[in-house]
């Protein structure tokens, strides 16, 4: 059996437990006793909050309850937030900013540096979180220089070709603050990137940066080959390399986020939400398999990883993250012997992007808010909110601005998450939901662990396929009209003109400045990139951890000089389809 | 009946937003159209090279990552560099795509571009409008690829109907080689991995493959092989994608002519691929074209009495037992290794992981089935099986 079927067994073991706890609080008096007694304590310590009315209220809600046995259900069954298995939260309080998102991008071959949150005054500014987007040749790990990918230079992100063009990007910031995160979306060359980064840092602040460095990248392979085709090394490889780099980043850089595991992918590309929770809590699993299989103690990497789901329309979402954070504690707790601070599904949200439709496109603004509100309901550790003008352009600053400003109407305007943090949580309708999602999660580790687990499976294109079949029915049932979508299937007004919107575009000259940079780059470093190549791949021969030698060689390679290497050695991702 | 309009659909450089575009290739060929699908971030000489190779009547774009612009008038304007420009050039990307770009697409040669919100009734209908009529008369080819690929148009469409003759070869130079065997045991994933070793071996010989894709009933086909392979994006391979066109036994009935004329064309090697087969096929006859058979089986084949069933067992050169890596591949290959015996000729039997990059097993097919020496191939046979004694 895989760690995915003990996972399994550990839930069922736990709801098992939970009952029987129901029972012997009932049963054996001590128990309820204490029980009762420790309800009171908690009830007595919880704070109070006014209302602008004055309306007094608890900070924290709880269930009416003063019978043991259901007591027993609530504190073991759900927890309270911050105590396993984190149903209701992984933390003791809710600390949701408004707007935490922050974007940079290349422009005029200068980083220019767009913070959304800064144009709303009651904000108050905290860290610089720096999200960086690449363009599609980093993306897929090859060089500004490449055959055909001018006109992709610096669109939809920046453009990384060396350590030169990291040091240019995060230039101005102070990479070794306790005050500075920085998150980079990309996956199939992770690895190489996180090398150019810590390099670019040790460059500007010296080699004693690197243990300060805060951030995430996101690496998320298993996703990547599931569902957005961004993989560039054959999949055992990729996630040897990816091993490699956490094994590194654990030890060296306590504080960096080395995978974010990502359901918002699976989401986009069609799946439905208990596909997109099981798949990305299988993945989850299966990274803590193959990280604890390198001797990386669980305590050491189990705190540094990260969650990333959609959060759209559907019912299952009011619950999806919630009873995602039960499975992933019970069975990092029960499987992986993890403790507490191992066992949190540290979770970000974005709204989907996927619900918005060009039709009637100010209808977004509304379907973003509900959708608002279904990732407060799952406390969510932090969120993004899409703008509105998504579907037909590049978010313009227009609607950038409205989708946050829709974040701080929710929680700073509205009362609704202000002053009672689970305001809308434990109804029987959520608890419904989630018994539902949680036995439709636990059938699909069975189907996974029925093919092999999660490597054999997505191997066998398992998943691949159910998202796509996911995404067939969704697409038919609008077509259908069973899936009513207003403004598109129903209440049409006839118009659906889009705004002719004016795209910002890469000028032609600064893609070729791109281009002419990289040129110098190869030249300078013709010599000594040979040669850290050649170690580069002579350690990758050997099976023992890359990560050093990836460092040396991005001080004097380019990512796609690597990558074409790496993949000489290991081979290249043959498409699925 | 006319013949069926061939397209080619691809995803740019860059770029993994393949949703779109299978819908549509489904679409597609429901309505009688071939469709060559060469996968998600492709560059512009792959899909001018495959354009060529497949002669299809235009390359459907579907680009969603931006750049579309450079992208789709570098593909024109390769097409014209290589004397295709006969083959047409559409697409489209979502919102991603203005009217403005598409404006300033179409006056660089894009014929037309679909925004968000085109009904898949509506490409199907521009495709069949627009490059269902017949050719016009072609003009000179520029290079000795269009010429092949023309021709192999002509054999396909029956323009020209070839005689006895065409079936004797006069290059001894080219290696004809047959891979079959069921769906889903790797035949395409072994191709390619073969093709990368024929390349790295000199720096000139050339390959064709011929691969085979069924038709729907009396419909398009979806020619897919292209799409996961990745060694034989390369000038230096020369692949041709054929839809069955109702015919059975994994093969088109264009198929013996279009092999005789590959053979003929002074590629070093050719390879020629059917569809996935069933127990009964015998695809490939002794008929002087192919030199060598290979039968590639996936471990799962069912039970033992199985084997019984399947005559390209008796037939094949060489089999091969793909995913050797599966739980049930020991098995299989002593199962199998029986089932030659009784045929009491000098067939080999190789183990292969053909997705793994320099897999072993695949070496040795390659080994097996590079060097036309007789002789030395009856030395590799025995080394193999002293390999396989100490397994």
């Amino acid at each position: 059996m895989s760690k995915l079927g003990q996972v399994v067994e550990s839930v069922e073991t736990y709801n098992q437990f939970v009952l029987d706890q129901v029972k012997r609080a009932r049963s054996d008096e001590k128990f309820g006793r204490d029980l009762l007694g420790r309800w009171n304590d908690i009830k007595a310590k919880i704070p109070t909050t006014r209302a602008p009315t004055g309306l007094p209220l608890p900070r924290l809600a709880l269930p009416e309850i003063d019978e043991p046995g259901e007591i027993a259900r609530f504190l073991l069954g759900e927890g309270l937030p911050g105590e396993f298995p984190f149903l209701n939260g992984a933390y003791r309080e809710m600390y949701l900013e408004p707007v935490r998102e922050v974007e940079s991008f290349e422009k005029d071959g200068e980083t220019k540096k767009r913070k959304t949150d800064k144009k709303i005054p009651q904000a108050e500014e905290r860290t610089h979180r720096l999200s960086t987007a690449f363009d599609g040749p980093t993306l897929y790990g090859i060089d500004s220089d490449a055959d055909g990918v001018f006109g992709k230079i610096g669109e939809g992100g920046v453009a990384i070709d060396t350590v030169e063009d990291m040091v240019r990007l995060y230039d101005g910031f102070d990479l070794g603050s306790a005050n500075f995160s920085a998150s980079m979306t990309i996956s199939g060359p992770a690895p190489i990137i996180m090398a150019m980064y810590i390099a670019a840092a040790k460059r500007r602040f010296g080699p004693s940066v690197v243990p300060k460095l805060r951030g995430t990248i996101q690496a998320d392979i298993f996703k990547e080959v599931q569902a957005q085709n961004e993989t560039i090394f054959p999949i055992e490889p990729s996630l040897r390399f990816l091993t490699d780099m956490v094994e590194f980043t654990t030890r060296e850089m306590p504080r960096w986020y080395p995978i974010s595991i990502s359901g918002y992918h699976i989401g986009e590309a069609g799946s439905t939400p208990v596909q997109q929770a099981a798949y990305t809590l299988s993945n989850g699993f299966a990274y803590a398999e193959m990280f604890a299989a390198r001797g990386i103690p669980v305590d050491q990497f189990g705190p540094r990883l990260s969650f990333f789901l959609d959060c759209g329309l559907d019912v299952e979402y009011i619950a999806l993250a919630r009873v995602s954070r039960r499975i992933w504690a019970i069975g990092m707790r029960d499987v992986f012997g993890a403790g507490p601070k191992a066992q949190l599904y540290k979770l970000h949200t974005q709204t989907s992007g996927r619900s918005l439709i060009a039709a009637e496109f100010k209808n977004n603004l509304t379907r973003t808010a509900a959708e608002l509100i279904l990732a407060y309901m799952n406390a969510t550790n932090s969120c993004h909110s899409n703008s509105a003008d998504e579907p037909f352009t590049t978010p313009s600053e227009e609607w950038i601005r409205l989708a946050a400003h829709g974040q701080a109407i929710l929680l700073e305007e509205s009362g609704i998450f202000k002053h009672t943090m689970n305001m809308l949580s434990g109804s029987p309708g959520m608890k419904a939901v989630e018994r539902a999602v949680e036995a439709a999660i636990l059938e699909e580790f069975r189907e996974i662990e029925r093919l092999g687990g999660v490597l054999a499976a997505v191997e066998d294109r398992y998943q691949r396929s159910q998202i796509q079949n996911a995404s067939h029915r969704y697409e038919q049932q609008i077509n259908d009209g069973v899936r009513p979508i207003i403004g598109l299937n129903r209440y049409r007004n006839g118009s659906d003109d889009m705004p002719e919107v004016k795209l910002a575009r890469t000028p032609r000259k600064k893609q070729q400045l791109q281009v002419e940079r990289l040129a110098k780059f190869k030249k300078k470093n013709a010599d000594k990139s040979k040669r850290a190549l050649d170690k580069l791949a002579a350690a990758v021969e050997s099976g023992k951890n890359c990560f050093p030698e990836l460092l040396e060689a991005v001080e004097v390679c380019s990512l796609g000089q690597i990558t074409g290497r790496l993949q000489e050695v290991v081979g290249r991702f043959r498409p699925m389809v | 009946m006319a013949s069926p309009i061939r397209i080619l659909t691809a995803v740019p450089i860059c770029d993994g937003h393949d949703s779109a575009i299978n819908t549509i290739n489904l679409e597609f060929i429901r309505h009688g159209i071939e469709v060559v699908y060469l996968g998600y971030h492709r560059s512009v000489g792959d899909i001018v090279r495959a354009a060529i190779q497949e002669d299809v009547r235009a390359i459907g774009i579907s680009s969603y990552n931006g750049g579309h612009i450079e992208f789709f008038a570098e593909v024109v304007a390769l097409l014209r560099e290589k004397g295709a420009a006969d083959i047409k050039v559409f697409g489209g990307g979502g919102g991603t795509i203005t009217h403005e770009d598409a404006a300033m697409m179409r006056r660089k040669g894009v014929d037309e571009i679909f925004f968000a919100g085109t009904s898949l009734d509506e490409m199907v209908k521009f495709v069949h409008q627009r490059y269902g009529k017949p050719r016009a008369k072609r003009a000179r080819a520029k290079s000795s690829d269009i010429e092949l690929a023309h021709k192999l148009t002509e054999i396909e469409d029956k323009k020209k109907i070839r005689n006895s003759k065409f079936g004797i070869r006069n290059s001894c130079k080219t290696r004809v080689i047959g891979f079959t065997g069921p769906g889903g045991a790797g035949k395409t994933t072994l191709i390619d991995e073969l093709v990368l070793r024929f390349l790295n071996k000199d720096r000139q010989s050339r390959v064709a493959i011929l691969s085979h894709d069924p038709s729907v009933i009396g419909e398009g086909a979806l020619l897919g092989d292209r799409a996961t392979m990745i060694n034989s994006q390369n000038d230096r391979v020369f692949m041709r994608s054929m839809a069955t066109r109702g015919q059975a036994g994994g093969l088109s009935p264009a198929t013996h002519d279009c092999l005789a004329l590959l053979a003929r064309s002074g590629f070093d090697y050719v390879i020629i691929e059917t569809v996935g087969t069933g127990q009964e096929a015998m695809p490939f006859q002794k008929n002087g074209i192919v030199d060598q058979t290979v039968l590639v089986m996936n471990p799962d084949y069912g039970s033992r009495l199985q084997l019984q069933k399947i005559v390209m067992l008796d037939l094949a050169d060489i089999v091969v037992v793909n995913k050797s890596d599966l739980q049930r591949a020991r098995t299989a290959h002593t199962e199998i290794e029986q089932r030659l015996e009784q045929n009491r000729r000098a067939q080999c039997l190789i183990d292969t992981v053909a997705k793994r990059h320099r897999d072993s097993g695949v070496d040795k097919l390659f080994g097996l089935i590079s060097t036309s020496d007789k002789s030395k191939r009856g030395k590799e046979r025995k080394s193999h099986e002293q390999a396989r004694t100490g397994r």
